[in-house]
């Protein structure tokens, strides 16, 4: 009876909710991004400012696979977690429990380049899908977690790319992004039927000859300029359209052989690099595109989540989208059209530009040149990485995990060689200077492009945040405590030492009324993370791959 | 491309005919490859200082435990294979050129980059190399179904017989190709396993092939089908598939 009041309890919130957050998850947790919306923000409210306190662990799954550590986002179906390890064990868990309900192991690929990874699984259609090292996109059985199809995308051995996004499913297809922005390769966005594995469509993410764009490229330079599409999009079902974000163009540092003579660089460089796209879900065809950084010199991938929200902007209400890249430039823009409406700039230390326009272009381009050696911040690791931002629409803030790292980037002019490394320099990293603390999370306001409050940490965040309308937020940290912030002023709640390293991405869900906040836990040593570690040399962030459940006990909700 | 042993073997058998001319030739070659492939900023530092990964100078480490380092990988971390991402001369170059950062100041490199690699493809062959597995292709490319020299998806059997002509290459006969029906569909396709486990087959019906699994009995094959090698080759043209032929006559031997 108590279970059932208590049932009842959610659902009122949740149908109170329903109306003004098309973006915020309930019981599931059914998309990578929380909904196609990409909010990462659960309607769930009954661990909240008053009782966070009480929060305590229930259940934890150790995947048993160590090779890297836990990225993925769990997926939460009906009371059922889905979730897949760096090496593409895939477990579906009792998510009230954890308890095994099938385990699957792909079968470790041999000689395929990359790093192993996996920022986890999508769920439609009756089936599980990932991708694969080797790049592969595999469906899984959901109820028994056999295999029923598996399609290659490339030959990784050849593009140097494989993929470790979690896939998008949108009605009955099924699409994913891959890696490979740093080599020699052309990116893309592949979309196959959920039904039999067949080839939906492919979109490069840049032109080929004759098509619109190509002419944005030097010479031959399109065949391998990067721009790879490396995490996950965005769907609004009542527009019909997916939203990406692509990779910087290749080579990263160094520019003449890809840039036209002459080139306009305030606007349209490289395309599609760098940038955000609306594509039709059906076709795969471009609708409208914006590019944040135009011949980008700097790495900053435009790779990143899509959050689609409705804001009253100038006094009208308008559906819009709102983008970071990895410079912390972020960009507010109608998600019909792709009107630029807005921007602003994340981190506290920048030195690649002086600022931005009204119109969105950039001022003061400090770029690298060939044979020097120029201070940019923020690094290439990204004034944010991948992991993802959140919004809240209960207190319209953004929650943002900023590092304020730097890097001394040295280009070069190697030619490019198929599926090899392309970024064309050095750029070693370092702290950035005058600070004792090196990074914060950070609550925007989208609109004003105004900070409401930051809280700074001493290390660097790396980890996913997590907002709920109990107004709380929740995010780790590379010492291993998961902690929760009061999302209207980031006040610290509460925290638990988890005894790994944060490098993932937390989810809310509810079973049978009660909500649960899951964590994956292990520190990543491989690129940023392990880049980032290097800077603090008495540190020893631990590594892992385990997943910690909480809830409120029994008995104080 | 060749295994860890047999790149092993070509470093040390001809260790004895290197030169130091050549020895300094492909160390600074390692060193271009590692500045590349290994210190990437996210990786291992310049000139082997910590970074991402590992300091590598500096540690004691000996020839073969590099060579076998970078050829396998190193498990659970994020230190790849490069047995088959590098060519075997760059792979040669750059285990020299990090057992040079550990002090040893004559490395094994065998008789130099150009011996090691065997003889190169030149002209019509090369041309068909590169046709064979052509990005810009997308998946209207050969090696989206066969595996040669390293390269490809192995959905098909190896080639062991190169047809003569293009003509040939468009009417071959596929007697592998079957036609499978399940649930109602009937589709081209290629039996990997048919058995009390259910089968497995890749369903030719577009490209990519697309490698399902069928539950026990819920598949039917039938010999013969209406798929046709001609339509999966139809991107290229006479002269296109002429190089490709010349190319595989250079690599297969029956």
């Amino acid at each position: 009876m108590i279970v059932t009041m208590r049932f009842f309890a959610i659902l009122l919130t949740i149908s109170s909710a329903l109306a003004q957050d098309a973006g915020a998850t309930r019981a599931d947790w059914p998309h990578y991004g929380g909904t196609q919306f990409s909010w990462r923000y659960t309607a769930l409210d009954q661990i909240d400012t008053s009782n966070v306190k009480s929060l305590a662990p229930v259940w934890m799954f150790q995947s048993g696979d160590y090779a890297e550590n836990l990225q993925a986002t769990p997926i939460v179906v009906d009371g059922v977690m889905y979730l897949i390890t760096a090496r593409a064990r895939v477990f579906a868990l009792d998510a009230a429990t954890g308890r095994e309900i099938w385990r699957y192991q792909y079968p470790e690929p041999r000689n395929t380049p990359g790093f192993v990874g996996n920022r986890g699984v999508a769920v439609g259609d009756g089936k599980v899908f990932f991708g694969t090292k080797d790049n592969y996109m595999v469906a899984l059985d959901q109820k028994t977690g056999r295999q029923l199809w598996r399609v290659n995308i490339d030959d990784a051995r050849q593009c140097g790319c494989n993929i470790t996004a979690a896939p998008l499913v949108v009605k009955d297809k099924v699409i994913v992004g891959g890696t490979g922005g740093d080599g020699a390769h052309r990116g893309y966005i592949t979309a196959f039927n959920t039904k039999n594995g067949r080839l939906a469509w492919r979109w490069y993410v840049i032109p080929g000859p004759g098509e619109k764009g190509n002419e944005t490229w030097k010479g031959d330079s399109w065949k391998f300029g990067g721009g790879a599409p490396w995490l996950t999009g965005s769907y609004d079902p009542a527009l019909n359209l997916v939203y990406w974000g692509t990779g910087n163009a290749a080579a990263d540092f160094y520019d003449a052989e890809r840039v036209p003579a002459g080139a306009d660089k305030s606007k349209d460089v490289n395309l599609y690099t760098a940038s955000v796209v609306a594509l039709e879900a059906d076709t795969g065809k471009l609708r409208w595109h914006h590019q944040e950084v135009p011949d980008d010199l700097w790495d900053y991938d435009s790779a990143y989540e899509v959050l689609l929200m409705d804001r009253e902007i100038r006094g009208r209400m308008r559906q819009v989208l709102v983008h970071m890249n990895k410079s912390g430039l972020t960009s507010v823009l109608d998600r019909v059209t792709g009107e630029f409406l807005g921007a602003f700039s994340v981190p506290e230390v920048r030195t690649w530009i002086t600022g931005i326009t009204e119109d969105g272009k950039l001022v003061g381009r400090n770029e690298p040149q060939l044979g020097k050696t120029t201070t940019i911040c923020p690094s290439a690791a990204g004034a944010k990485s991948w992991n993802s931002m959140a919004y809240s629409p209960r207190t319209g803030f953004l929650y943002v995990p900023v590092n304020e790292l730097c890097n001394d980037i040295t280009p070069n002019n190697r030619a490019a060689e198929e599926g090899r490394n392309y970024m064309n320099g050095e750029f070693p990293m370092k702290l950035a200077a005058g600070r004792s603390t090196y990074s914060h999370v950070d609550a925007w306001d989208p609109v004003t492009g105004k900070r409401a409050w930051s809280m700074p940490y001493k290390y660097v965040l790396l980890a996913s945040m997590l907002a709920t309308a109990g107004d709380l937020v929740f995010t780790g940290n590379p010492e291993g405590e998961f902690f929760a912030l009061e999302a209207k002023t980031g006040n610290r709640l509460w925290s638990y030492q988890t005894g790994a390293g944060h490098r993932g991405s937390a989810v809310s869900y509810a079973v049978s009324g009660r909500q649960y906040i899951a964590t994956p836990t292990g520190w990543h040593v491989s690129v940023v993370g392990g880049a980032a570690m290097s800077l603090f040399p008495d540190q020893d962030w631990r590594l892992g791959s385990t997943l910690v459940v909480f809830a409120l006990p029994e008995g104080t909700r | 491309m060749n295994g860890p042993s047999r790149l092993l073997a070509a470093v040390f058998a001809l260790a004895a005919c290197s030169s130091a001319q050549n020895l300094a030739a492909v160390v600074k070659q390692g060193e271009q490859v590692f500045s590349k492939s290994c210190a990437t900023g996210y990786c291992h530092g310049v000139r082997g200082g910590p970074g991402g990964a590992p300091r590598l100078a500096a540690r004691g480490f000996d020839q073969a435990y590099i060579n076998t380092t970078v050829t396998r990988g190193v498990a659970d971390t994020g230190m790849p294979s490069f047995a088959t991402s590098l060519s075997r001369p760059d792979l040669v170059a750059v285990v020299a050129y990090v057992a040079t950062l550990n002090g040893i100041a004559n490395p094994n490199v065998g008789p130099g980059p150009a011996a090691a690699s065997g003889p190169a493809l030149t002209g019509e062959a090369a041309r068909g190399a590169k046709l064979f597995t052509e990005a810009v292709r997308g998946f209207g490319r050969c090696s989206t179904c066969h595996e040669v020299g390293g390269f490809g998806i192995p959905v098909a059997a190896p080639i062991a017989n190169v047809p003569a002509s293009a003509a040939a290459l468009k009417t071959l006969a596929t007697p592998n190709v079957k036609t499978g029906a399940m649930s109602g569909e009937s589709m081209p396709v290629l039996v990997l396993s048919d058995g009390k486990q259910g089968a497995v087959f890749y369903d030719l019906t577009s490209a990519p092939p697309v490698q399902r699994n069928a539950e026990p009995g819920s598949v039917k094959f039938s010999d013969g089908s209406n798929w046709r090698h001609s339509s999966a080759i139809a991107a290229y043209n006479d002269a296109e598939l002429g190089a490709i032929l010349t190319y595989l006559r250079a690599v297969i031997r029956p």
